[in-house]
């Protein structure tokens, strides 16, 4: 090779290395830091699938402020060491806003991340600590369990008459978050609770569990699993021929576990923030596009994701620019209608903990269709 | 240990020290929690591939010490006295779970440590007074060294390299010793060895003990690397992998834990073009590495060398090219 070459390649490589390290095109970088192996694929993948499904119509009516969204997934793998990683890195990569996780572990560890390096977070997690660390850049997509457990406690007081509960629970972040919210919400009601049996995460056999639950004489049972746990605790519930009525939060009901558990599901009860079957016209329109593009029924976690979606948009576009702190100075306090954004789905308000709050639903299992009972107003 | 040895070392060396300058603070971030898991590897190979002793409780040696490290420094005593006492801690329990394997070997072993691995879990879990139970602890302060602080990704890297470092240097230390000699003499054949004088018992507990101690060390810094700490981390997939990474890069060679963390903390990383593929490519690699050569890596270098070796020299015998 002559010196003349070499030169010129020495002096590509120093023109390549003094560029300023940001992306050639106009894009808006979203980070996905979702679940997709391990323990919480399940619902990590319905999120995913509907963020994308949200981005995919955002890029095609034009971006946001005439830039395109890109979004990449990072897989946390259940896990919340690689969650941290996967934060960073997103962080790394240029983030605008950071979508997920959804497991409670994870977001407590990689939040903050995020907020060291000033990165609004729209999470999915459930458990209440989330929102009461003081983090100003974690927002919810829909209620922390301290908030729908009050709603619920209230149906079982006047509604159902429940004078005692047996309590399942699945022994984790987000298990034990919503287990100490109910069993508060049930002692201030003065409601006894017969029998408090944990679970793993991942446990096949519930036959223990259920004897215990069974053998309680409770009124009610309330069970507060993953979907595929509450899948396998309500067949081991049918199985023993258990007669007391079923109660849950959100999980218990959600599609996947009726797609596992089929008919064991049905004549189940309880709270949902979210859900596929409301008689609201945005989210029907929503589940209708979802299944034409997916071929499976989206659960509460979907339509989170696909919220959060046009929360950025709505957001940014509000903004006028994108910039991180903006972001998360506009959402505290912000009440979004789907009169100023159609994606928005439900009237939705965030709190200045970045707490959520919108009306929710009670619904009922019915032939492997979650039916809505009453629509709860906002509290 | 030859002048093109030490150039060798000289050389990794360097690149350790430099490479993380080139990285984002995620590189760094990998490269850190590397040199974590090859702390706790090497440990393990001391007690699996020096001495043979097969052990599936590493993972609670590093939850051990890990907790030991968050309690006792966010109650404010000094991190160098925090994590020495997780050594400590790590080093007399290792002692003592030694017992059961100067009556039972190889999988019966397994399962025994196996078993301990999960009742650590579960007093992690359930002692919520002390550990938090499963919500873990959060916040684990990083240490000061010499008044400097580590909450960089930077400064906490080099940290963990100057532990990493010395801590490779004792294992070399300890492997060449008369007690190395008498770890491997337990390995190969333990009633020969008892012949020979050697004392099995203390062996086998010393072999347990400085392993889990290593295990400690390594569980210090994930918790101040993590910041966060929760019994979930320190199940029995945690022991695995470790035992993975001994076995995948070499049990018995000094570098071997070394380079089988480096594969399995960047695995994911190579695979990442592959999406949802990576974890079924990464199975049928190990599959495959284990079937055609189950003394890891390190012993596919040393076979290629000893076959170059026999070619060159066909009158040598097999031992003799491998030397």
């Amino acid at each position: 090779m002559t010196k003349r070459a070499l030169a010129s390649i020495a002096i590509a490589m120093a023109i390549s290395a003094s560029l300023p390290n940001i992306s050639w095109a106009d894009t808006i970088k979203i980070a996905n830091v979702i679940e997709l192996s391990g323990a919480g694929a399940t619902v990590g993948s319905n999120w995913r699938d509907a963020l994308k499904l949200a981005f995919e119509e955002i890029n095609a009516a034009g971006g946001i402020l005439g830039e395109q969204v890109e979004v990449t997934d990072y897989d946390t793998q259940t896990d919340p060491t690689t969650s941290r990683a996967m934060v960073q890195k997103a962080i790394d990569d240029g983030a605008y806003v950071i979508m997920g996780p959804i497991y409670s572990g994870s977001v407590k560890v990689n939040m903050m991340v995020a907020q060291q390096n000033g990165v609004p977070q729209l999470t999915g997690a459930e458990a209440p600590f989330i929102t009461g660390m003081g983090n100003p850049y974690i927002f919810r997509t829909s209620f922390g369990a301290q908030q729908s457990m009050p709603k619920l406690v209230k149906y079982l007081t006047e509604e159902m008459k429940v004078k005692s509960v047996a309590v399942a629970w699945v022994n984790d972040d987000f298990g034990k978050g919503g287990r100490d919210s109910f069993v508060a919400e049930l002692e201030k009601a003065g409601i006894a609770v017969n029998a408090d049996v944990s679970s793993e995460v991942g446990q096949a056999d519930f036959a223990a569990d259920v004897i215990k639950l069974k053998s309680s004489n409770a009124d009610a049972i309330f069970a507060y699993l993953h979907e595929e746990e509450s899948a396998r605790l309500l067949k081991e519930i049918r199985k023993q021929g258990v007669t007391q009525p079923i109660f849950g939060e959100t999980t218990l009901m959600n599609q996947k576990v009726v797609d596992l558990a089929g008919d064991a599901v049905n004549g189940v009860r309880g709270h949902v923030g979210l859900t596929a079957n409301a008689p609201i016209p945005g989210i029907e329109e929503f589940a209708r596009k979802f299944e034409a593009k997916y071929n499976y029924k989206p659960d509460h976690n979907a339509i989170k994701a696909y919220m959060g979606a046009y929360v950025v948009k709505y957001v940014t576009t509000k903004n006028g620019k994108v910039d991180r702190q903006s972001f998360a100075d506009a959402l505290h306090g912000l009440t979004i209608t789907p009169a100023d954004e159609p994606g928005i789905l439900m009237e939705t308000s965030w709190d200045d903990k970045g707490e959520v709050n919108r009306e929710s639903f009670l619904v009922e299992v019915k032939d492997g269709k979650q039916t809505v009972v009453t629509t709860l107003p906002k509290l | 240990m030859s002048k093109q040895t030490l150039a060798t070392l000289v050389a990794g060396l360097a690149i350790l020290i430099l490479l993380p300058l080139t990285q984002s603070n995620y590189g760094v971030f990998v490269l850190c929690s590397w040199l974590v898991y090859s702390i706790s590897a090497m440990g393990l190979n001391l007690t699996l591939g020096y001495a043979g002793q097969v052990s599936l409780a590493q993972a609670s040696f590093m939850g051990i010490g890990a907790y030991v490290t968050a309690l006792m420094t966010m109650a404010g005593v000094p991190w160098p006295a925090a994590m020495i006492a997780a050594m400590v801690l790590c080093f007399v329990i290792g002692f003592l779970l030694g017992y059961p394997a100067l009556r039972v070997q190889h999988h019966f072993l397994a399962f025994i440590t196996l078993a301990f691995n999960a009742l650590v879990v579960l007093v992690l879990r359930n002692e919520e007074w002390l550990t938090g139970g499963t919500y873990g602890i959060v916040g684990i302060p990083r240490p000061e060294v010499l008044g400097l602080p580590t909450q960089t990704p930077l400064a906490f890297y080099f940290f963990v390299l100057a532990l990493f470092v010395l801590m490779a240097v004792a294992l070399y230390g300890i492997i060449r010793s008369p007690w190395g000699r008498t770890f491997k003499a337990l390995r190969e054949n333990p009633i020969r060895a008892n012949s020979l004088g050697v004392d099995i018992r203390k062996t086998t507990l010393l072999a347990f003990a400085i392993g889990s101690s290593y295990g400690g060390l390594a569980g210090s810094l994930l918790a101040q690397l993590t910041q966060f700490i929760d019994p979930h981390s320190f199940g029995l997939t945690i022991s695995l992998k470790v035992l993975l990474m001994v076995i995948v890069g070499g049990a018995g060679f000094f570098f071997g834990p070394i380079l089988g963390a480096l594969l399995i903390v960047l695995a994911p990383e190579f695979l990442r073009f592959t999406e949802g593929y990576y974890l079924m490519i990464y199975a049928t690699l190990v599959i495959v590495l284990m079937v055609f050569c189950p003394t890891g890596l390190l012993g596919l270098v040393e076979r290629a060398r000893a076959a170059l070796k026999l070619r060159q020299n066909p009158n040598a015998t097999t031992w003799e090219a491998g030397r």
